[in-house]
């Protein structure tokens, strides 16, 4: 049985990937090569904050905070000093990992429960204010605009590539972290905390690890957003870029390595749906994330497993069937 | 030296009114170990609806209050009972009631906007005129909003020693198992402490929108302070919390008057930081 399972998974992702590959050679419209662009930054994200909500048990709600300090470092490096974008998302991953690190990391880690949650809201709370304040460097309420393309005068196909290699490369960083000896202590730390400890896991050194690695992820993925779209301001930092990510992850499932992407996929492209409703978008949004921490806490993933269990075990009773009579 | 006086005098004032905000997160907090982050649209909630009595139906001051804390209160209970009881019995109910609280915070926040719009609001003032004692100048408003939280935090606290209800609340707060092996209904008592909570967060909020003004999207900023001062004071003391909005009142003064206004959330974010790392259990919790 668990042969089939692993089977349709692999050829449907595999398919997805064939699709991916392809789909601006088969003449996709520019604005759906920009929400597949979308896509691929925004499932970084999720990824990475499901690396730490969901596996690493780290309550943070400031990735987007993370999104932006990356994004902003890797832009203003980019368009002041004429750097290459090669060479200056890397330091804006490395400069997001070290700030959050030392400010978030360090004090709120040791501590158990809600510390980390207040501590990362009220930082990504208090960013916009610096932005505004320091004009000069980021451009104050306006942000930074016109920020140069990976390769100079590279078009949307390109920048769609650029973006499906760092996602692919991303996730399978993630993966591999998951199924890691750092994934097995949280597997151990959240089965029997005691016996973790016992065994001699470090809880705190684990979490920082996961901390550091997913904030200069997220980083990386900021750089790669100002990038590929142009311009960053102290409007990503809002309530609604937070809600759509918090709605991906949970939409999805947390603590599943699939869940978030295909949460992400439903959200990007269902929230240019939800643009109908105009300003109600914000209340659906919430509804959304409300009734499903209510009434489905396991998210998309949940339904997909109890369809295919379901499945399995149809196909299983019809292929039995006939070998008893 | 007198613009320091007076700094700190409107600093007290603030943080007398940031107390009466933080305190339906430490009761909360202390009684079901839920945090709220939905707190300061419930706050919005109650200035909104006193504001609806006040200038629509056009009843007097105090009835319009009365009416709006009864309210809150069945909004908590209701909350509690439909919502955040379920998923207290989850695994992971820790962080799953803090999503739920900020999916419905955000809920409520656009349905208000959707209701009243987003133009800015006021509640009157109580009296006009100042009161003036050589140099120190301030507002009879000020001073009766003061009166207010002072007597409500007596009377909270009163509640809390003399009644059943505030007993076993504080029962409860101390050890969950104890309080149900000595007959606490926990239920009960996690629905009324919700009641209760609301109740005083909508008065706090129907405080801070006479002193400062009421839109639809205030309550955030609200609500962060809140946090900054629970975690401060010691996540679930009362005391501490006031202890903790006075300082913050005082402190967010004296930067605005040397560093302007536009420096007050970094420095709110530092001074967080700064307990965290030295005291993380507050000035004056214990428990960790």
């Amino acid at each position: 049985m668990s042969k089939i399972k692993l089977n349709w998974r692999i050829i449907f992702l595999g398919l997805v990937l064939v699709f991916l590959l392809v789909y601006p050679l088969l003449g996709a419209s520019s604005y759906m090569r920009h929400l597949f662009i979308l896509f691929f930054i925004w499932a970084i994200v999720a990824a990475n904050w499901n690396l730490l909500m969901g596996y690493a048990g780290i309550t943070s709600l400031g990735n987007i905070g993370f999104l932006a300090i990356g994004g902003y470092v890797s832009g203003i490096l980019a368009k002041t000093f004429d750097l290459s974008p090669w060479l200056t998302i890397p330091i804006g991953g490395l400069v997001t990992c070290i700030l959050v690190t030392v400010f978030l990391g360090l004090p709120a880690l040791r501590l158990s429960g809600i510390y980390i949650a207040l501590l990362s809201l009220i930082f990504a709370d208090s960013l916009p204010s610096i932005l505004t304040q320091t004009r000069d460097i980021t451009g104050g309420a306006m942000g930074l605009h016109a920020i140069p393309p990976f390769f100079p005068g590279m078009d949307k196909t390109g920048v769609y590539y650029v973006c499906l290699g760092f996602f692919l490369l991303i996730l399978y960083i993630v993966y591999r972290i998951i199924n890691s000896s750092t994934g097995l202590a949280f597997v151990a730390l959240r089965d029997s905390e005691n016996f973790a400890y016992c065994l001699g896991v470090n809880k705190f050194r684990e979490r920082l690890k996961v901390f550091a690695l997913a904030s200069f992820l997220t980083g990386v993925a900021g750089g790669v957003y100002v990038h590929a779209l142009g311009d960053i301001s102290p409007s990503t930092l809002g309530i609604e870029p937070f809600l759509l990510a918090i709605a991906m992850i949970e939409l999805g499932g947390v603590g599943t390595f699939a869940g978030p992407i295909l949460g992400t996929a439903v959200i990007v492209f269902g929230n240019e749906f939800l643009r109908l409703a105009g300003t109600l978008r914000l209340a659906l949004l919430g509804a959304l994330i409300c009734v499903i921490i209510l009434f489905y806490p396991g998210g998309v993933m949940q339904l997909v497993n109890q369809a295919e269990a379901r499945i399995t075990r149809l196909v299983g009773k019809r292929k039995r069937s006939p070998a008893k009579g | 030296m007198e613009t320091i006086i007076n700094i700190i005098i409107s600093g007290l004032i603030s943080g007398s009114l940031y107390a009466a905000m933080a305190l339906g997160l430490t009761i909360v907090y202390g009684v079901s170990r839920v945090f709220n982050f939905g707190h300061g649209v419930i706050a919005i909630i109650g200035a909104y609806i006193t504001w609806f009595m006040l200038d629509v139906a056009g009843i007097g001051f105090v009835p319009s209050v009365l009416i709006s804390m009864g309210l809150m209160f069945l909004f908590g209970v209701g909350m509690y009972q439909f919502a955040i009881n379920p998923l207290l019995k989850k695994p992971n109910w820790e962080f799953s009631t803090v999503l739920f609280m900020l999916g419905a915070g955000i809920l409520f926040e656009n349905v208000i906007l959707q209701i009243f719009g987003p133009r800015v609001k006021s509640i009157p003032l109580f009296v006009e005129g100042s009161l003036k004692l050589g140099f120190v100048q301030i507002n009879w408003h000020e001073l009766i909003l003061i009166g207010i939280v002072v007597v409500s935090v007596i009377l909270l606290s009163l509640f809390f020693k003399y009644t059943r209800m505030g007993q076993a609340m504080r029962a409860v707060a101390q050890s969950i198992t104890g309080a149900r092996v000595v007959g606490i209904d926990i239920n009960k008592i996690f629905s009324y402490t919700f009641g209760l909570a609301f109740v005083v967060t909508g008065l706090s909020g129907i405080l801070l929108s006479t002193k400062y003004f009421l839109n639809p999207h205030i309550g955030w900023e609200w609500m962060i302070k809140g946090f900054v001062i629970t975690t401060f004071g010691g996540l679930g003391s009362t005391s501490g919390t006031i202890y903790a909005a006075i300082i913050l009142g005082v402190v967010e003064a004296l930067a605005t008057l040397y560093f302007g206004a536009i420096w007050v959330w970094p420095i709110w974010f530092a001074m967080f930081m700064i307990v965290l790392l030295i005291r993380p259990q507050g000035i004056a919790g214990g428990r960790l």
